[in-house]
């Protein structure tokens, strides 16, 4: 049998992955070990197997098909734009792609001025201020820090990842505008879909049913 | 001082020795296949006039196109696929008293995409395909997936799939839904990236009819066997909907009859950007590669764009995609 092969996004994506599949009986040789530096994991009775990836590198390697299932936060999905089946919304790792600077740069969003936007995700920052916001921008490509470029001056306003808005407040940055809410998707090759169509969809299946099972719980805990 | 340029420019490259050989031997194997199922082989230029792929006809997006002038300042463009061309040729130079007719191309195709880096996707790749024109019956759609799977047979591909589905199906749902056309194209892109949860949310807060919602909400996850057929027919509640299901039940029993049905499967959840496609359409996969190695499809108003009413099917091939799907499954040509 043709093992179905699994990238996680490394850290705490697939730690949350690991213990999900794990409710639904499915575990893998060596996750458990803390800071092992075993690349693969494997499932062999099974016939699957996990690794753990850099996250823009995860939707890369299922669309060539080195894996035929990744997981990803939708942020790096938008960002990369390869042709993959988005198959289900795990719910966790939630955030928002945010539009953030200090309170006075929030004249130049509603102007239309021409701006400078530092961000690790050109392609969303993009097409937001083009496509939705029709505002004229110049991206800045940075890799890390990207609080950093208004402080500095590099730009007027930043585009990044907002989870509880901490380190923004810290750096007398604020929310502007919100570009979309994230959350950890499951992604599949589309070869592999086709191809391996029942044993994936038996695993998307267990984990769709666990996800309902556990929102049905948290609901009733509410109430 | 002068530099000597010996490399190609990005996106295109050469192709020599075994490789060369390789790809020729393939191309006769396939060419003998067309040659089986009765098609005439057709030449097109490679340099066209922009209107043949226009937005109006929709294939390729303008900015994909090489596009250059001529003389008179008209605005030329490099094929970035054969179909139109083929449709455009045809109703230039053959009457009805011909139809039907099979026709068969091979030749390089261009596409100004940014994507180069990713496999498999150069600007100059090359393309064989066939196009049945003037025959609008489930039977001409049936043979162009049948030739379709023997010429993957023929290549020496083992383990593939055909994904067949019905734009025509997608289209009857969302028609008369009051949906606007960007949120009809919203949704077809989260259908065919067979995000169902993405089709929920946008569809919460429209006022739709409960089983109109429910099948588009289910259509990316209406693929797999012949099963699915009955799976959609719980969906269809309306004469277009119904006829689309009984096409493919009909081009189902017409493959199992060949005994290629355990090459094919069925997906409502597949629909194309181009906007000619009218009923069936239908794409290859195999491991190796992460997109398709052959798609296709009807299009029975695209040659209505050149003044014929001509129905047709065709396929394409892409031919580079395939021969990386030979080589990483370590297949090799005679």
């Amino acid at each position: 049998m043709r093992p179905i092969t699994i990238a996680l996004t490394k850290g705490r994506l697939a730690k949350k992955t690991l213990d999900l599949f794990e409710r639904v009986g499915i575990t893998a040789d060596g996750t458990k070990v803390e800071d092992s530096r075993k690349l693969i994991f494997k499932n062999e009775e099974l016939g699957l197997q996990f690794f753990l990836a850099k996250g823009p590198d995860v939707p890369t390697y299922v669309y060539y098909g080195a894996a035929d299932i990744g997981i990803v936060g939708r942020d790096t999905i938008m960002e990369e734009r390869l042709k993959l089946y988005e198959v289900l919304d795990l719910g966790y790792g939630k955030c928002r792609m945010c539009v953030c600077g200090p309170e006075s740069a929030r004249k130049y969003l509603e102007s239309g001025d021409q701006i400078r936007v530092a961000t690790k995700y050109p392609n969303i920052a993009k097409d937001y201020f083009l496509n939705r916001k029709h505002q004229t921008v110049e991206i800045i490509k940075l890799n890390g820090s990207i609080e950093l470029a208004p402080i500095v001056g590099l730009s007027e306003v930043i585009v990044d990842i907002v989870e509880t808005g901490a380190t923004l407040r810290e750096n007398g940055l604020d929310v502007l505008e919100e570009v979309c809410p994230l959350s950890a998707r499951m992604v599949v090759n589309q070869v592999s879909m086709k191809m391996e169509n029942e044993r994936i969809s038996e695993i998307i299946r267990l984990l769709k049913a666990e996800l309902a099972r556990e929102a049905a719980e948290k609901a009733a805990a509410r109430r | 001082m002068n530099t000597r340029v010996i490399h190609t420019p990005e996106g295109v490259r050469d192709i020599y020795g075994s490789e060369c050989r390789e790809k020729r031997r393939l191309m006769a194997a396939i060419r003998d296949v067309f040659e089986r199922y009765g098609c005439e082989e057709i030449e097109t230029p490679a340099i066209e006039y922009f209107d043949v792929f226009s937005s109006d006809i929709g294939t390729t997006a303008s900015r994909e196109l090489f596009k250059f002038f001529d003389r008179d300042g008209n605005t030329l463009v490099l094929r970035p696929d054969f179909t139109p061309s083929v449709a455009r040729a045809v109703s230039m130079h053959m009457p009805e008293e011909a139809m039907p007719v099979r026709l068969s191309y091979e030749g390089s195709t261009f596409r100004n995409n940014a994507e180069y880096q990713y496999q498999g996707r150069l600007k100059e790749a090359t393309q064989m395909g066939v196009e049945f024109i003037g025959d609008g019956s489930a039977e001409a759609d049936a043979e162009v997936i049948a030739l379709t799977c023997e010429m993957l047979l023929a290549s020496g591909l083992k383990e593939f799939q055909v994904s067949v589905g019905e734009v025509d199906f997608f289209k009857a749902l969302v028609e008369g839904t009051g949906l606007t056309d960007e949120s009809v194209e919203e949704i077809r892109k989260l259908i065919s990236n067979k995000n169902f949860f993405g089709v929920e949310e946008l569809l919460d807060g429209e006022d739709l009819d409960p089983t109109t919602k429910a099948a588009l909400i289910r259509l990316p996850q209406l693929f797999g066997g012949g099963e699915v057929l009955d799976e959609a027919a719980a969906f269809s509640d309306q004469g277009r909907t119904d006829a689309a299901i009984a096409r493919l039940r009909r081009i189902n029993e017409l493959l199992a009859a060949r005994g290629l049905d355990k090459y094919v499967s069925y997906d409502f959840g597949l629909l194309s950007k181009y906007r000619y496609y009218t009923g069936i359409i239908f794409s290859a996969f195999t491991y190796g590669v992460g997109e398709p190695v052959a798609k296709g499809g009807r299009y029975d108003n695209l040659l209505g764009n050149f003044g014929r009413d001509y129905p047709a099917v065709g396929m394409g091939l892409y031919l580079d995609q395939l021969m990386n799907a030979l080589s990483r499954q370590g297949i090799r040509q005679g």
